[in-house]
């Protein structure tokens, strides 16, 4: 579904992503953590067509879509959750919802899936009219969430999906991924919370310095020490891999 | 008595820079573009009244929205869209050559000296109301703005664009994300920007019966120190700061003294500085666009 390689990706002098390659298969969740600052946000960022890529390649199936501008890359099945949500607070949570759709036409299976998104997360029924700068933090990644499922996307992207959330609320997002999951949803999710990402996700890319320093199956990298020399930058250094 | 005229005085002229305001408004709200030959639209729109003076006022009045509005959308294509992902004062430089570019291909071909146009000009005579005298004029100025202002608020709530245009206004790059058309938002505030400035247009050339290079450049300003007030960014601020300012301007022209008011300008802006010093993100501004103005 998703091929990533060899990305290189700079701010100016500054370095954001050095090589980085991955895939995600259809149907599957993946997850990249690391610490703040590795580049995740940059990846999902590039992938999703807002920030530029120096080198590298990037496919969606067959197609690469590197370069190509985010509005057109949402037409072709690319939604972004991005990190603080980036709800639009002055429009009505309806409104924000019904904007996941803009490039879709289907008007009746439109109405059929914002049902299925306010099913997923009720409250945003009970906030349907409501300006959505009004709803609280965990409740505007919900909102996040459900306005991106209304594109009906092919590759979904979650990045920091628990960022600044009570325990609670995370849960409730999580359930939500979980959810998506079993409906054979493909995910890429970024977060710096290893343990909710890992056990949602079916394989792992740790990410240190720009550069992927780990990657495996979940239930296998999770808790050895590779692992965590990785997470906390020794892993590159020591050419973990 | 007095006061009852001042008052409709006031609000005429307020929703004219209104008017005006809110072209300037919009543009910024979506590109962050202070668009300085928003003033140019206006007097093109002036001169489109000049060259099809004897046709029927319709004809020379949607003629002059049509070339307006077409105008508009070109400037886009042509002198912002390149520029797009310049920084806020590239843009306003590019506004400010677009300005004096088009001013000056007006000067070449119609000279410097203003014009007489007939258009509207029975809009000059006064309805009696009681002991007011208030031109027809100033009453259209009123309901046409009222009018003008009620569709835009259809427009943004009801229609799928609008709702677009005030997600891409609140978060471009995020508006993008879910789809929304970057080229297409943009070109319709444009066309919106171009078509309020004809209305403005009309307006001048009625009210002052000429057209000249210039007749743009002192309207700009308004409206932009009227969107400044009313808090850039949001499109009811630009509104609400153009009518704050024409009752400023009319209430200093009626209530200062005699001598003083050949000054009434430096006042009405000495006004607005002490009002920015006290509110500087104007009456209404979200926080996101704090740090841009």
């Amino acid at each position: 579904m998703l091929s990533v390689k060899d990305l290189h990706v700079s701010y100016g002098n500054i370095v954001a992503l050095r090589g980085v390659s991955l895939e995600v298969a259809e149907g599957e969740i993946v997850a990249v953590i690391g610490p703040n600052g590795a580049g995740k946000s940059t990846l999902l960022l590039t992938i999703a067509g807002v920030v530029r890529a120096k080198q590298g390649e990037v496919r969606l199936g067959d197609a690469p879509i590197l370069g190509i501008a985010p509005e057109l890359l949402a037409a072709r099945g690319v939604a972004l959750v991005p990190e603080g949500r980036h709800i639009f607070g002055s429009l009505t949570v309806a409104e924000n919802i019904a904007l996941g759709a803009t490039t879709r036409r289907d008007r009746a299976a439109i109405a059929a899936d914002i049902e299925r998104a306010l099913d997923m997360f009720p409250i945003l029924r009970e906030r349907y009219r409501q300006r959505a700068g009004k709803l609280s933090g965990g409740e505007q990644q919900m909102l996040a969430i459900a306005r991106a499922l209304l594109a009906r996307p092919k590759l979904l992207l979650l990045d920091e999906p628990s960022l600044g959330l009570a325990p609670l609320i995370v849960r409730q997002v999580y359930d939500a991924i979980f959810a998506l999951k079993r409906q054979g949803m493909t995910v890429l999710i970024v977060e710096q919370s290893v343990h909710r990402a890992v056990a949602a996700a079916d394989r792992t890319y740790v990410v240190n310095s720009g550069q992927i320093a780990m990657s495996g199956r979940s239930s296998e990298l999770h808790g050895t020490a590779a692992f965590d020399a990785a997470y906390f930058g020794m892993g590159a250094e020591k050419g973990v891999r | 008595m007095i006061f009852l005229q001042n008052a409709i005085d006031a609000i005429s002229l307020g929703a004219v820079y209104a008017l005006a305001a809110l072209g300037i408004g919009l543009i910024f709200s979506i590109m962050r573009l202070i668009n300085f030959a928003h003033g140019e639209l206006i007097m093109v729109g002036g001169f489109v009244l000049y060259g099809l003076a004897g046709q029927p006022y319709l004809v020379m009045g949607l003629a002059s929205i049509l070339v307006v509005a077409i105008l508009a959308l070109g400037m886009e294509r042509i002198a912002f869209r390149p520029l797009r992902k310049a920084s806020p004062a590239t843009l306003l430089i590019a506004s400010f050559a677009v300005s004096y570019l088009l001013q000056h291909v007006v000067l070449m071909v119609f000279g410097a000296r203003p014009m007489g146009v007939d258009f509207l000009a029975q809009f000059g005579d006064s309805v009696e109301l009681g002991v007011l005298r208030v031109p027809k004029l100033q009453f259209a100025a009123i309901i046409v703005t009222i009018v003008s202002l009620v569709c835009l608020a259809l427009f943004f709530r009801r229609s799928r664009i609008g709702v677009e245009m005030r997600a891409a206004a609140e978060d471009f790059t995020m508006a993008r994300l879910l789809g929304v058309r970057a080229n297409r938002v943009i070109a319709v505030a444009f066309v919106i920007s171009g078509v309020l400035a004809s209305m403005v247009s009309l307006y001048l050339v009625a009210q002052t019966g000429s057209v000249s290079y210039k007749m743009g450049v002192n309207m700009v300003l308004i409206a932009f120190v009227a969107s400044v007030i009313g808090g850039m960014g949001s499109l009811t601020g630009a509104a609400l700061g153009g009518f704050l300012v024409g009752i400023v301007s009319v209430s200093l022209q009626a209530y200062l003294p005699v001598d003083l008011r050949p000054y009434r300008d430096a006042f009405v802006f000495l006004a607005f500085i002490a009002f920015l010093l006290w509110r500087p993100q104007g009456l209404m501004t979200r926080r996101a666009d704090m740090e841009r103005v």
